[in-house]
């Protein structure tokens, strides 16, 4: 190397001083960039010649670190960018010692992880040494962490407690249950062969009578609602125009998403009417009443139901249409929408204060016969509807049970603690939520369905997706990717929406925190003794909620 | 369906409805452009009558045309010939108008220019373009370098031009044409077919359509021709040729296009004139056009257009393939090119402007075809295009080379040649609409180094601003922009965001008030009131860049204490400068709005966007006291672009299509002068898979301006979230791309001094290979480095032309390929082929970094591909990147050579060299680490500076020596010889 400067004596500055300095520096043996541990990999054979780690090519010592890459895995250069795939050691006295790559050594930045600057020695950029600074705040940061992880630990491990026994006590109660099922079964058929049988008895008692009171009975009803079937038809029809003239008369030019959604969402509801066969009835004076009731109560609700999907058309783009373009199509199309809407209720899909009508009960018939009949089917209708009660009870504890244990709780059921746990976020714009294992929402003045649980993603059990939800204008239906961080509570921290209609919710909770190695098992010893009263004290709970 | 089948069932009626819709899906898939949007040439009132013109030319027997010089007008006088020029026809009827002015000069560059204007019109024509786009007044040919030859028998008058006499122009009076000859071989032909065309203007008064159809219809009927056909086409004919001649009196005053009435106050003032490229079948050029880089005949049987292609800049959505449609930038220059000539033509318009191109057939047995010229003799190849332009004057300018590298000379030393661009801005760019808040740039930018990947610069778009103002910042989102930039400014990263001309019209922001105030809007036709139309934010304004006022004022916006938030490390996007206006025809401003001096916007409206990019870039050079290079990237372009920064080819989509017509579009455009263009990788719309995004980047690392771009709606896409193996090959692409900066940068500096393109079609490097000719699906960068993109998804080998008769060496394995000829070569899905073409010295930095800035101080790599002599040479340039002390001489520009086994490198002295040194000293040492030699016929084994002996190793890769040589210990600031044996 000597040589070199003497050939070179003007080229006093950057690389080739540089490559000189290299040689004389190498500090504890080691040559620079490697860091003690790896020290005993970089001594020279008894030539003085040295290997690639890759055993690829034997090289003289001297070229280790000579600011040239030899060797293909790029092991002769730990200390320089010559290769730049290989690792830097920065000693970092004050703070940790950390790798950086080779590519960042020397490159006019002072990198964060190499805090004593032993990164950039080529004199182009001075780095300052900052390791205590940096290491004294890391130290802090680090006993926070530790604190919020130590106390994360603890909460998961109430979790998992929690999961564990939880589980145990829903398959016994799953088991009581089922042996239950088919006693309550027989019961209820039983009790409803006994009240079929009673009313059909009474049935036959009081035909002719029944009949006539009914017809009267229905009369007034059967004309209101074919008053309301009008109405709602017109009301269609009006919000079908609506839309017809918005689709040929806003300016497509300005190319208002919003505009375009409700346009082609207007265009795929028609094609889906054309699809639809249309039922009309043959000939409502030939049913019997209660049948005539049922039609067109049916057919309002279609036409309700149409409406509705208008009205969400609509709604869409008044909440999104661009305010400042003033297209008069546009314009006239919220006008409509919004002297619609003071009429309509959309989560009822009806008019405000309009009362459902409703099949009234049939009037009693007054004849002691009848009456005989009817008492006796009256007490079979209660056993019917206790034995009813009692054996939805048992399959709805079945379902719910079931639903629980077929969820994917983590391997060591921590997630039970939160399973239909709700939690929101607000930002500017909107309020966020979720229930957890449930659906997820965007809320401002209505709400959005983001998705709905749809698994984990990954094996670490702190992804979980949520798919499903509704169907972006121009873009895909919604959908919430929920990351988890370990924190003492668990709450959202952030919602935002990388890409359209994408979001990304981060939550915080305890049951990701990282439960230290070993213990575990001890934990789940423990657990497995306090198995029988842990899980009484969780029925309970789980009873009250 | 049959009436008689009786009803249908509903279930058959559901599939009929369904496959019915079935079909409207798939054509709206077909074609996503708009095309009723935009005008074809039939719906442009002057362009359908200049066609309808040439339509009556071709159909007429001997068709003359009817402008000829008056003699005894003509006076040559320091370079330049003037004279009268007479339309016989027009002076048939009574009329008291002037004679045209002609004039032609001859430059001291060899080029020529040929001007008609009318003289003492009714008002002037528009004769502005000029100011702008010529950089300084030329010089003319001074009078001993040319020589009038007098006239021949026939009037025709001669004169000898050119540094070795080599040009000669032929004017003939009666009728008027112009021939350009070079060694005596015609080359460039004007109103040879006579289709020159002038219209006057004129005040409005009733059209006379009767009587024009009955004269043409007398003269139809004494024509021989047709009285030799049957007599019921007699009648035909007749009929068609008045049709045509009514043609020419349509549209001439109001023009309507959908719901749009253009008012032209002004009436027709059009002119149109055909240009022949004698002897040759390949023309290039006329950007903007999704369409191959040999044009195609819009004219003509078998003609594959039937438009002409059209210069117009507008903002076209979701643009086509193969199409003639214009599109964002104009640039009216065509170069024409066979084994034995290479000509070009600049149309100086910047109104609205057409080109037909006809062919003539190349052999002579497809006669059947051309019936129509049967009377004609049979022609030796040619190419007829027809320029129409609507407004302003006829000014052309003719350039006859002899070589490609003088054309791109003269051209350039007229409209200017590309700035010296910031270093940082030749390598990668990371955009998307939108990166959402400082939150999302913050980890894009990690994930950059996280992921080991290179990239210069992160872009914001025009979600970043508070509802679509420009210079401000959303508050919510972007809370401390200045942090932001400084953040990325740490690793040599800079920050880009957009600004658009429209200024959205809100009295409580700034810039509205400000433009208010100093009134600098574009006027309605009215002239008065300003022009009020829809954009992205609405209701806005648009600043008229005419005026000079309103120049200085843009350009002073952008100095730190006007646009807050903004530091030295932020540079600037330009987008919607055609201008884009939603409300107006075809997406663009309505021709009849006035801009300052009272100049109507169809006059300049392809200049348009240039001026707004100069504008800003004028606001960036003069924003500090620090020295700094501007950047800003345009969507709109014109002639002279490249004095202002770079431009991309706009709104592509994510398909294998468009990936395919970036290589043509962007070769065209670099011919055309304006060598800094890149096409959005990934592409624009919609959501490439990892295929076609890796096979992007592999392609998109060879355009000379290298950003990913993506549309709000689609996927994202930064370029690890696909995993592997795609993330490491595009990591490997993109390191790739850093490794060739040095070479990248050296062309930029000689594009900037030549004018020369940097990415080159293989017919300006092969000039004589007709093989090369119309090839467009590979193409070299600068003389050196051949690159063919993949472009069809799951291809493992590629079709490459290696041309000439030297070696091409593989830039990653150094395998060896031998021309000329095609060959097969696997092209896995970790590589595309590219291959240095033996006798090239290419510069290297080869250290992977995080940013060019970080490869500031890192030593060179030569790789040195020697031809079957045993030579190669290549150039290094370098200087500080940024500033502008390179044009006081403070750089490096060192050649290398090899002959004779010695490696010779010479540094070439600054002819400007004055006081400032600062980078030529500190960048002086830089060593060249390593020399790859390839190319060697047997291992070498002595490698010496001065009696210095350097470490050598060699190997054997497919029959070929790659020897490298460790640490020559030299210098890129001192001259070395470096021997070989």
């Amino acid at each position: 190397m000597k040589t070199h400067s003497v050939c070179f004596p003007i080229l006093a500055t950057l690389a080739l001083s540089a490559a000189v300095t290299i040689a004389n520096v190498s500090n504890n043996n080691a040559p620079r960039g490697v860091s003690p541990s790896n020290a005993k990999l970089y001594v020279p054979d008894n030539v003085n010649n040295w290997s690639c780690l890759d055993g690829s090519k034997t090289i003289p010592f001297s070229a280790v670190n000579d600011d040239y890459c030899d060797c293909i895995d790029g092991s002769d250069e730990p200390g320089t960018s010559a290769c730049g795939t290989g690792q830097f050691y920065c000693a970092n006295i004050g703070h940790t010692p950390s790798n950086i790559k080779t590519s960042r050594v020397n490159d006019g930045v002072c990198d964060e992880e190499c805090c004593d600057g032993s990164d950039e020695y080529d004199g182009q950029t001075q780095c300052p040494n900052v390791c205590e600074e940096v290491g004294a705040t890391a130290r802090e940061e680090n006993d926070r962490i530790q604190s919020v992880q130590n106390e994360g630990a603890r909460l998961r491990r109430g979790f998992i407690k929690h999961g564990k026994a939880n589980k145990v006590l829903l398959t016994n109660e799953l088991e009581t249950l089922r042996s239950q099922v088919d006693h309550v079964q027989l019961a209820l058929n039983d009790a409803r062969d006994a009240a079929n049988e009673a009313q059909e008895a009474y049935l036959e008692g009081s035909k002719s009578e029944r009949e006539a009171t009914r017809k009267q009975q229905l009369e007034p009803l059967i004309q209101e609602q074919t008053k309301r079937l009008k109405y709602a038809s017109e009301v269609r029809d009006m919000l079908k125009l609506t839309l017809q003239s918005l689709k040929e008369n806003h300016n497509k030019n300005f190319h208002d998403m919003a505009v375009k959604g409700t346009v082609s969402g207007f265009d795929d509801y028609i094609v889906a009417q054309g699809e639809k066969t249309e039922t009309v009835e043959d000939d409502l004076a030939t049913l019997s009443s209660d049948r005539q009731f049922d039609a067109l109560m049916d057919e309002t609700s279609v036409v309700l139901r149409d409406i509705g999907t208008l009205h969400d058309l609509l709604d869409g783009m008044k909440r999104d249409y661009n305010t400042e373009y003033n297209d008069e199509a546009v314009l006239a199309a919220v006008k409509v929408t919004d002297d619609f809407e003071i009429t309509w209720d959309s989560s009822r899909l009806d008019f405000a204060d309009v009362e459902h009508l409703v099949l009234p009960e049939e009037l009693p018939v007054d004849s002691p016969e009848a009456e005989k009949f009817r008492d006796a089917m009256d007490s079979a209708q209660e056993v019917f509807n206790d034995a009813s009660g009692k054996e939805s009870k048992v399959q709805e504890g079945i379902r719910d049970i079931e639903r629980k244990l077929n969820m994917d709780f983590g391997p060591d059921e921590t997630f039970a603690q939160l399973v239909d746990n709700c939690f929101d976020f607000k930002d500017t714009e909107y309020t966020y939520s979720v229930c957890l294992f449930g659906d997820a929402n965007q809320n401002s003045h209505s709400s959005t369905h983001l998705g709905k649980f749809s698994g984990w993603e990954g094996d670490n059990y702190d992804v979980q997706m949520y798919t499903g939800g509704a169907k972006c204008w121009n873009g895909p239906e919604r959908s919430v990717k929920l990351v988890m961080s370990c924190g003492t509570t668990t709450e959202i921290v952030s919602v935002t929406e990388p890409e359209k209609c994408e979001y990304l919710f981060k939550l915080q909770t305890p049951a990701v925190c990282p439960i230290p190695e070993g213990e575990v098992d001890e934990q789940e010893h423990q657990q497995e003794q306090q198995q029988v009263e842990e899980g009484e004290e969780h029925t309970r709970k789980h009873d009250e909620l | 369906m049959e009436s008689g089948q009786g009803r249908i069932k509903p279930s058959k009626r559901r599939t009929i409805v369904r496959s019915v819709l079935a079909l409207g899906l798939a054509l709206a898939c077909v074609s996503a452009v708009k095309r009723e949007d935009f005008k074809t040439c039939s719906q442009s009132g002057f362009c359908a009558r200049n066609r309808a013109y040439a339509d009556i030319a071709k159909e007429t027997p001997q068709w003359a045309s009817p402008f000829q010089l008056n003699p005894s007008s003509l006076r040559l006088h320091k370079g330049v010939l003037t004279g009268d020029l007479i339309n016989v026809q027009e002076d048939k009827q009574p009329s008291d108008k002037p004679a045209l002015a002609f004039e032609l000069h001859l430059l001291d560059t060899d080029a020529a220019r040929v001007r008609i204007n009318e003289r003492n019109p009714i008002h002037p024509r528009y004769d502005g373009v000029q100011d702008t786009v010529l950089i300084k007044p030329y010089g003319h040919a001074t009078e001993e370098s040319y020589q009038k030859l007098g006239k021949d028998e026939n009037g025709v008058l001669t004169i000898q031009y050119g540094a070795q006499n080599q040009n000669t122009v032929r004017i003939s009076s009666a009728p008027f044409k112009i021939e350009f000859l070079v060694n005596g071989v015609p080359t460039v032909l004007l109103n040879d077919e006579g289709l020159l065309r002038f219209e006057r203007l004129r005040k409005k008064e009733e059209p006379k359509v009767e009587e024009e159809g009955e004269k043409q219809g007398e003269e139809a009927n004494s024509d021989p021709l047709v009285e030799q056909n049957a007599g019921g086409n007699e009648i035909e004919i007749a009929i068609e040729k008045s049709d045509l001649e009514k043609k020419l009196e349509e549209n001439l005053w109001e023009e309507k296009f959908k719901e749009f009435t253009d008012s032209k106050p002004r009436g027709p003032e059009s002119f149109g004139m055909d240009i022949t490229f004698s002897g040759i079948n390949h023309v290039y050029g006329i950007p903007e056009h999704a369409s191959s880089l040999s044009l195609k005949a819009t004219r003509g049987p078998d003609a594959p257009y039937t438009d002409p292609y059209r210069l117009y800049n507008l903002d076209v959505f979701e643009y086509e393939g193969d199409n003639p449609m214009a599109l964002y930038g104009s640039v009216p220059f065509m170069l024409g090119h066979s084994k034995n000539s290479t000509a070009a033509v600049f149309w100086m318009n910047a109104a609205e402007t057409w080109i037909d191109v006809e062919k003539s057939p190349e052999d002579k047995t497809g006669g059947i075809l051309s019936w129509i010229k049967s009377k004609k003799t049979a022609q030796s190849a040619a190419t007829k295009t027809h320029w129409i332009s609507e407004a302003g004057v006829l000014d052309l300018f003719v350039f006859l080379g002899p070589t490609h590298r003088d054309i791109f000379r003269q051209y350039a030393s007229l409209v200017g040649t590309t700035a010296l661009p910031q270093a940082f801005s030749i390598a990668y760019h990371q955009c998307r609409w939108n990166y959402n808040n400082q939150q999302d740039v913050a980890e894009v930018d990690a994930g950059f180094d996280e992921h080991d990947i290179p990239y210069d610069v992160l872009w914001l778009d025009i979600e970043h601003t508070n509802g679509k103002r420009y210079f401000t910042w959303d508050e919510a989102k972007f809370p401390n922009p200045t942090e932001m930039q400084e953040s990325l400014s740490t690793k040599g990263r800079k920050m880009v965001t957009i600004i658009d001309p429209h200024i959205k019209k809100d009295g409580d922001y700034h810039v509205s008030k400000e433009g208010a105030e100093l009134d600098v809007y574009i006027k309605n036709k009215d002239g008065s009131s300003d022009f009020d139309g829809w954009c992205w934010p609405g209701s806005s304004q648009w600043i008229d860049f005419y005026n000079p006022k309103a120049r200085d004022w843009w350009a002073s916006q952008f100095s730190y204490d006007k646009y807050i938030g903004s530091t030295k490390s932020l540079f600037t996007w330009n987008d919607m400068n055609e201008p884009s206006v939603f409300s107006g025809p075809e997406i663009t401003i309505p021709k009849d709005v006035i801009h300052y001096g009272n100049v109507e916007h169809r006059n300049v409206h392809n200049l348009y966007g240039t001026m707004f990019h100069s504008a800003t870039a004028q606001g960036l050079t003069h924003r500090n006291e620090t020295n700094q290079r501007p950047f800003v990237l345009s969507r709109a372009f014109f002639a002279g672009t490249q004095r202002f920064g770079a431009i991309w080819t706009g709104d592509n989509v994510a398909s294998w299509e468009h990936l395919e017509l970036a290589s043509p579009m962007l070769l065209t455009i670099g011919l055309s002068g304006i060598p800094f263009s890149g096409a959005d990788v990934g592409g624009f719309f919609g959501s490439p898979d990892a295929e076609l995004l890796t096979r992007w980047y592999q392609a998109g690392i060879y355009y000379p301006f290298f950003r990913a771009h993506a549309h709000l709606d689609s996927k994202r896409r930064e370029p690890w979230l696909f995993g592997e193996p795609y993330t490491t090959q595009i990591r490997e692409a993109i390191r790739t791309r850093y490794t060739l900066l040095p070479f990248w940068y050296t062309l930029f500096q000689e594009a900037s001094v030549e004018g020369t393109p940097i990415i080159r079609p293989m017919f300006t490097v092969f000039p004589e290979d007709e093989a090369v000719f119309g090839m467009d699906d590979q193409y070299m960068v600068g003389d050196a480095i051949l690159v063919k993109p993949v472009v069809k998804s799951a291809v493992v080998q590629s079709n490459v032309y290696f041309a000439g008769k030297e070696k091409w060496f593989d830039i990653k394995d150094y395998s060896v390929e031998q021309g000329p000829g095609f060959k097969d070569i696997d092209s896995p899905a970790d590589k595309i082929p590219v291959y240095q073409r033996a006798g090239t010295i290419v510069p290297k930095r080869e250290r992977p970094r995080r940013s060019s800035k970080a490869m500031e101080n890192d030593p060179f790599t030569l790789v040195v591909a020697l031809d079957s002599k045993g030579e190669a040479s290549g150039r290094l340039y370098l200087d500080d990147g940024e500033s502008f002390n390179y044009e006081k001489g403070d750089y490096i520009l060192t050649e290398f050579k090899v002959s004779n086994g010695v490696l010779s490198s010479r540094k070439v002295e600054s002819a400007t060299a004055s006081g400032e040194s600062s980078f030529t000293e500190k960048a002086g040492g830089l060593r060249i680490e390593r020399l790859v030699i390839l190319g060697a016929t047997a291992p070498l084994k002595k490698v010496t500076v001065g009696d210095r002996t350097v470490q050598v190793n060699c190997s054997l890769v497919g029959g070929s020596y790659v020897c490298t040589v460790k640490e020559p210990q030299v210098t890129i600031g001192k001259d070395f010889d470096l021997s070989f044996a």
